[in-house]
């Protein structure tokens, strides 16, 4: 029996890892979901026991892989706040925004049985909501395009620009126009509360999408 | 196979086969007696045989015939009786049923039914033991045709009785040539028996056949050999049986197995043998005394705790299959064979045996165990041994007793305080003697002491306590250098395979001399005695393998002289004194000596402070102002006293201060007194060597060696900036001040402890991480205990591991100590003090892991708790208040302050809650209220028992603050009249009080009942007259410890209850209110802190669960609201308002902030409400959303107009689901609450509705910049 702390070192990686794996899923799934990209890219693939879809284009993957690969040493050290899915129209101004927004509980420990089981529970919970989420969403211009958005807390921001973790794969800040929607509407999807994780997913959907 | 091999085959195994001279002295000891006792026993039974002269047993387990009743036989009838498995002496063992590995180790010994003795001594002759043999061995052997006979018998019997045809007969029996006189007559024996035996009986018994020839000869040659061979295995067995569930439970028998047996006190003896003491008379109860004793008599100094080992160490072997010691036994047995002539056969015997004990198939025979345990101990049996064992080392360690015994004593120092606190005025028999003694002596120029008022301190200090409390009834060794250790021998042992005492020794020498060079390292220890110059590396030195490793607790003077020092081995010791006599160690003495010694002084004054169990720190100043006598006088009189009644000397010390009174008792010893006085200070201390300075341990004064300082003097001239860099700032400071002899420290007579710990670094040898964490999890419990008993918590918990230094040998030269070892420390800081072991466990554990430490080297574990804070707060803000009962605080405050320290208040979430809902009455509680509950009889509180009977009065005060009692009009007297005796009195009472007091009374009743309501059920009206304001807390005092708000309680299913239970809940509820109304006597602080209304809380109670949509602002109290709320309502449904809080609202309201120690308050544990440090938005106590649903829905459909604050209750709701980040809740509530609203026939839901919306899409707005999509 393994038990982990906040004091393990790796106690954070091993949320981020859980958490960009999950992070990976949803974005592939939101642009099925949302038809940023012909259904043809799309694979069936079966993860948290539950069918998602996954692009297999080689270029796409690469830019999901190496985006969560650069949010990862924020999650690991709880630096990042929220991290979006922003669905842009033609003029590049959103008309979603799928907001994960994470905080991680300030509780002092967790046990690894219960950990695994149950977390994947909860993202298995919210990946089903996501691919349900057309239901109450409206339906997109055509030739949306997406980007991913983060927010940090305090002063992560600095660091970011500092270090590259991928070489020419910087973040830059994003512009007013990416983050700010007009008369947004938000719909919550899900929140999970689990021992190493609390995050809720919620859609800000613009109310004029044409 | 050659000696060598076996050395290193056992020194590979994990070195545990090893033994000391402690445990041969013992069995020697136990023979003598056995001899010595023989003779009574037969004297006293009068039959007598010799029919088993040469037969040696040992009794494993549990046996019918008992092992005491065999014992007695063999004592009857010539035999010997091993309490230890010795294999060269024991010929044969005694067992009904031996476990797996037992079996493994005692293949190829002779095990034998007890029914051998038994039929034995019918038979009036010695039978073969064949017959009874329990376990049948798989031998290749050679077999002489000597027992040609035999065999075939065995056969016959074999093949008949044994259905496993896998032990070839001739297998085994294998007499040895040159024992043929011996195994001849076994064999003829045993063809006799063979034949008379019952057959079918030993179906289930394999034979085991072989003859141990060696057994009888190696007997003979042992006798002349000095006793320090082949032991362990039978302590093995008594170790384990001693032990409940030791063999149940792998884990257990390592490590922490051992106190168990170590530290057995004389009654646990006896405990464990009551029948037997009867039975076999004073024989018996003397060797278990005895033996008891020479457990116990170790443990005191380190060194003598440790050398329990032997019974400890082998338990930690015991369970495993292999058997380490036996592979010693084999090497022992070696030599010894090959100087017997003709003995090569044996020589291949013994191999053979070895080798089939190695690849045997067995049973595992796990009850063979519990049977075994419940023999030997059929008082304690039943008790779970796992939890018990560590704090039953510490309660039967004597080391642990003594570190103890100061607290003990500052407790006592305590106790006589508050004592004299509450009678206002001690006795002090001794200050009046000295008083008399003035008068007498006034006329004389005795009495020229200048009155002066100087503080002075005294410093006792018993001389050499240990061996004078030894000697004093032994005249004789007064005078001659005289020990206290657990050694009597000579001072030399064997020495164990495995061991290296010479590295170690090496070690400690490169880190004595690695000391003096590190001189810029700032790590430094600091030790508390002033003693440190002694002999560093405890006299060790490269002969030390043979010497005893028995530390000297204490030693006399005249031992001194000589060079011994206390803590040195005894050997060594015995070396440098050769006629140093050693005493044994006598804690009842030195506990009665210390007592009477501190009984003594207390006698003087009461400012003592405790420093160990023979030194204290008096604060004279007072005394001596007040009796007018110089400190030499008093000095001299308390020595007079103690010498007096003690019978030992003490040295006294004086001086202005603690320093100097400490280095003045220096000076003092022995058996002196010395006064420092302030003028000679300087010159005192200036001579002084630093390392007399307290703090300044080893490693400090080799550090000042390095900086030419040696004297105070020297010191005196390092500047406070040099000092204060070298040695860190603090540290610095005092060196500074010490070498000047100044010192302000007071003399405390209580202590404000810094850390509660537990920490055994002996005999620590893990082999799996679960015996580590169960391990951990049995010292947390042990610190939990001593948490509790300091009345404390902590938040730091620091988890400290010794670990063996890598190159160290596996085995350390002390037995079971912990050798050469790295120490690791990790600790965790907690989010809220706690004292519960299971917390510290997990906590614990878990920073076990993160130290990735290999168990197997493990050597010692300890657990600290820091950051303490009193466990039940204090509401002066005193802080901790060690040592201190309620009792003392209530006997010694004002009346006035008691409801502070209610206990009762701690009725966990209570408080809060309660003070709101009682705010408003508490500012016109009439004090002088009549005692409304003080007569009644409580069943099930805990008040009875909490307060003191002397204090009458006081439970008055608290319990008449405020019951709660709707005006006389409003209630129906038929159910006033229903009610008990007392509690109608009560009400009455009220009534006319409140007649007298018309102006407060009105406010007291709480929205009563309006006449428009329907009347209440009987027993509900019972409930309603007494406690109209409960909110739904548990309730810890009594039997029932849950109560439901009352408001719950529906009166349906009360009506319907028995009418006991409805007297006690009845009662429950009065003592709710009670416990409320203490809380609400202290609560004003905590009042102010709650003033949302909120809906009702709806607690989990027995009753039946409503939810019920309530509220009332205390502006708005009154019947109005319910009227509107609840139109058409059940009567439970109209019962007066109620304001609950909820948890959420209580920022850093500790409860426990309001707790008092108690004997019935601190049982009950608070885990509940410590660690939930965000909780959860709760709409009226309500946090799944199946119950926000049910609870909107009630609200919805049975209210046709909303009230305000119950939408602004869920406008708050909402809110915080908001800032919980559960949008989710939020959208599901928000939209579920749409359709409830909308739907409803009444338009004030629909704006309700859009009000709540509107409230909750700013607070969304706010939050997230956009606002929620409602479909």
């Amino acid at each position: 029996m393994t038990t982990l702390t906040r004091q393990d070192l790796n106690f954070g990686q091993v949320v981020a890892d859980i958490l960009c794996e999950f992070l990976e899923v949803a974005i592939h799934l939101i642009l099925y979901v949302r038809e940023i990209y012909p259904s043809g890219i799309f694979q069936k693939r079966k993860k948290y026991n539950v069918p998602v879809q996954m692009s297999c284009h080689p270029e796409l993957n690469q830019y999901i892989q190496d985006t969560l690969h650069c949010v990862k040493p924020l999650i690991e050290k709880n630096e990042a706040e929220k991290v979006v899915v922003v669905i842009m129209d033609k003029e590049h101004h959103p008309v979603e925004r799928f907001v994960f927004e994470i905080s991680q509980p300030p509780l002092l420990s967790i046990s690894s049985e219960t950990l695994l089981s149950h977390v994947e529970q909860l993202l298995r919970a919210m990946i089903l909501k996501i691919s349900v989420c057309d239901a109450v969403l409206d339906n997109n211009p055509p030739g949306c395009t997406f980007t991913v958005l983060v927010h940090t807390r305090e002063a992560a921001t600095r660091n970011m620009e500092k270090v590259q973790v991928i070489k020419d794969f910087p973040w830059i800040v994003a512009d007013e126009q990416e983050v700010h929607m007009e008369e947004a509407k938000l719909i919550p999807l899900k929140t999970m509360t689990s021992d190493i994780l609390k995050m809720q997913l919620y859609v800000e959907e613009r109310t004029l999408k044409t | 196979m050659s000696r060598d091999g076996w050395r290193k085959k056992a020194s590979e195994d994990d070195g545990w086969g090893g033994r000391g001279g402690y445990m041969a002295a013992k069995i020697s000891k136990l023979e003598e007696q056995f001899q010595k006792d023989a003779p009574r026993e037969k004297q006293k039974d009068g039959t007598s045989s010799c029919i088993f002269s040469g037969v040696a047993i040992y009794v494993n387990g549990y046996t019918d015939p008992s092992a005491d009743e065999l014992r007695r036989l063999m004592m009857l009838h010539g035999g010997q009786f091993h309490v230890y498995y010795t294999r060269s002496k024991t010929t044969h063992i005694i067992a009904t049923n031996l476990p797996n590995s037992k079996i493994q180790e005692l293949k190829g010994e002779k095990v034998v039914r007890p029914e051998w003795i038994t039929d034995s001594i019918k038979a009036g002759r010695q039978l073969s033991y064949v017959q009874y043999q329990l376990y049948a061995k798989q031998k290749s052997l050679n077999f002489t045709s000597v027992c040609a006979q035999g065999k075939q018998d065995l056969l016959s019997t074999n093949d008949t009785s044994k259905p496993s045809p896998n032990h070839p007969q001739s297998d085994n029996i294998k007499p040895q040539p040159s024992h043929t006189q011996t195994l001849s007559k076994e064999v003829l024996r045993s063809t006799h028996a063979n034949h008379t035996a019952n057959f079918t009986e030993r179906t289930n018994h394999q034979l085991d056949v072989r003859l141990n020839g060696s057994c009888s000869i190696i007997f003979e040659e042992d006798a002349e050999r000095p006793r320090v061979n082949g032991i362990h295995d039978g302590d093995d067995d008594n170790a384990c049986a001693l032990l409940p569930g030791g063999s149940q439970d792998a884990l257990l028998t390592n490590g922490y197995v051992h106190p168990v047996n170590g530290a057995l006190k004389p009654q646990d003896s006896f405990a464990e043998h009551p029948p037997h003491v009867v039975d076999t008379g004073s024989h018996q109860s003397h060797l278990l005394q005895t033996e008891s004793r020479d457990r116990e008599e170790p443990s005191c100094s380190s060194a003598g705790s440790k050398s329990n080992s032997h019974q400890r160490s082998l338990i930690s072997t015991a369970s495993p299959a292999k058997q380490p010691g036996l592979h010693n036994m084999q090497k022992d047995l070696h030599p010894k064979l090959t100087s017997n002539p003709g003995t090569s056969a044996q020589k291949g015997n013994l191999h053979d045996h070895t080798r089939v004990r190695l690849n045997g198939s067995y049973h595992m025979t796990p009850n063979s165990s519990n049977l075994a345990d419940s023999s030997n101990q059929p008082g304690r049996s039943g008790q779970g041994a796992e939890a018990g064992i560590i704090s039953e080392f510490f309660s039967h360690s004597r080391l642990h007793h003594i570190s103890t015994w100061r607290n003990e004593f500052s407790e006592y120092v305590n106790a006589l305080q508050s004592r004299r606190r509450t009678a206002g005025g001690a006795v002090f028999s001794g200050k009046e003697k000295l008083k008399k003694l003035k008068a007498n002596c006034s006329s004389g120029s005795l009495m020229a002491a200048p009155q002066v008022r100087q503080s002075c301190i005294l410093h006792v200090d018993m001389d050499c306590f240990f061996v004078s409390v030894g000697i004093r009834h032994r005249p004789d060794l007064i005078g001659k250098p005289v020990a206290v250790t657990s050694n009597r021998g000579p001072g030399r042992v064997a020495q164990r395979p495995g061991a290296n005492p010479q590295l170690e020794f090496q070690y400690y020498q490169r880190k004595q001399k690695q000391y003096r060079k590190e001189k810029t390292d700032g790590d430094l220890e600091m030790t508390p005695s002033p003693q440190c110059d002694e002999v560093p590396h405890n006299g060790v030195d490269l002969d030390l393998a043979a010497l005893s490793m028995a530390e000297i607790a204490s030693c006399s003077y005249e031992a001194r002289q000589a060079g011994v020092r206390n803590g040195m081995f005894f050997g060594r010791a015995k070396q440098l004194c050769p006629d140093l006599q050693s005493v044994p160690y006598d804690f009842q003495a030195y506990k009665e000596v210390a007592l009477s010694m501190y009984e003594t002084l207390a006698s003087y004054t009461h400012n003592i402070e405790a420093l160990s169990c023979d030194e204290a720190l008096l604060d004279a100043t007072n005394l001596l102002v007040e009796l007018g006598v110089t400190p030499d006088d008093l000095a001299r009189a308390i020595r007079e006293d103690i010498k007096e009644k003690t019978g030992c000397s003490a040295s006294v010390g004086m001086g202005s201060n603690i320093l100097l009174a400490r280095m003045a008792t220096r000076k003092a010893k022995p058996n002196g007194q010395y006064f420092l006085r302030s003028e000679e200070v300087d010159d005192f201390i200036r001579d002084q060597p630093v390392s007399s300075l307290p703090g300044v341990g080893r490693s400090m004064s080799s550090k000042l060696t390095s900086l030419g300082v040696s004297t105070c003097g020297d010191l005196q001239q390092l500047s406070i900036s040099r000092l204060q860099r070298e040695f860190g700032p603090r540290t610095g400071q005092t060196l500074f001040r010490f070498c000047r002899g100044l010192d302000d420290r007071p003399v405390r007579s209580e202590k404000e402890r810094k850390s509660v710990s537990a920490e055994m670094n002996y005999n620590i040898r893990f082999t799996q991480v679960e015996e580590a964490e169960s391990f951990l999890s049995n010292l947390s419990m042990e610190v939990q205990k001593r948490l509790e008993g300091a009345g404390l918590r902590g938040r730091r918990i620091t988890l400290k591991v010794m670990v063996r230094k890598p190159g160290a040998p596996l085995e350390p030269a002390k037995y079971g100590g912990h050798g050469i070892c790295d120490n690791f420390a990790r600790s965790v800081l907690l989010a809220q003090p706690t004292d519960s072991g299971q917390l510290i466990a997990t906590e614990a554990i878990k920073l076990f892991h993160a130290m990735k430490l290999d168990v197997k080297d493990m050597r010692g574990v300890g657990l600290q708790v820091q950051q303490l804070e009193g466990s039940h707060a204090d509401p002066s803000g005193q802080g901790p208040s060690r040592g201190r009962s309620i009792k003392d605080l209530l006997l010694a405050k004002q009346p006035a302050h008691s409801p502070k320290k209610d206990p009762l208040a701690q009725d966990g979430l209570t408080s809060p809650s309660s003070s709101r809902a009682f705010s408003n009455q508490e500012r016109v509680t009439p004090p002088s209220s009549p005692p409304s509950t003080s007569s009644d009889p409580m069943p099930g509180t805990s008040k009875g028992g909490f307060y003191h009977p002397h204090t009458p009065n006081h439970v008055r005060t608290c319990l008449n603050v405020s019951i709660e009692v709707p005006s006389p009009s409003q209630v129906d007297h038929s159910v006033l009249e229903a009610l008990p005796v007392d509690i109608r009195k009560q009400v009455e009472q009220s009534w006319r009080h409140r007649e007298e007091q018309p102006s407060t009374s009105s406010h007291l009743s709480t929205p009563p009942r309006t006449s428009s309501s329907p009347p209440p059920g009987p027993s509900l009206g019972t409930i309603v007259l007494q406690f109209p304001n409960q909110p739904g807390q548990p309730c810890t005092t009594g039997i029932i410890l849950e109560l439901p708000d009352f408001s719950q309680v529906d009166p349906d299913v009360f009506a319907a209850l028995p009418r006991e239970l409805q007297e006690e809940l009845c009662s429950a509820y009065r003592n709710k209110g009670n416990a409320q109304a203490h809380v609400q006597a202290q609560s004003s602080a905590v009042e102010q802190k709650n003033t949302f209304p909120q809906l009702k809380q709806p607690a989990v109670g027995k009753l039946k669960r409503r939810y019920k949509k309530r509220n009332a602002s205390p502006a708005k109290k009154g019947p109005s609201p319910q009227k509107k709320l609840f139109p058409g309502n059940s009567p439970a449904k109209s019962s007066p308002s109620k304001m609950l809080p909820l948890p959420l609202k209580q920022p850093g309201l500790k409860t426990e902030n309001v707790q008092c120690p108690s004997s019935s308050s601190t049982d009950v544990p608070e885990t509940l409400s410590k660690f939930n440090p965000r909780p959860v938005p709760t709409l009226a106590g309500a946090y799944e959303f199946s119950d926000i649903r049910t609870l909107l829905r009630e609200w919805v459909t049975t209210i046709s107009e909303p009230m305000e604050e119950d939408i602004l209750q869920v406008v708050k709701y909402c809110t915080e689901l908001v800032e919980d980040k559960d949008l989710e809740k939020l959208y599901l509530v928000i939209k579920y609450m749409k359709r409830l609203m909308q739907q409803s026939s009444e338009s004030v839901w629909s704006m309700a509705f859009d009000f709540i919306l509107d409230n909750v899409q700013v607070v969304v707005q706010q939050t997230y910049g956009s606002t929620l999509k409602i479909t």
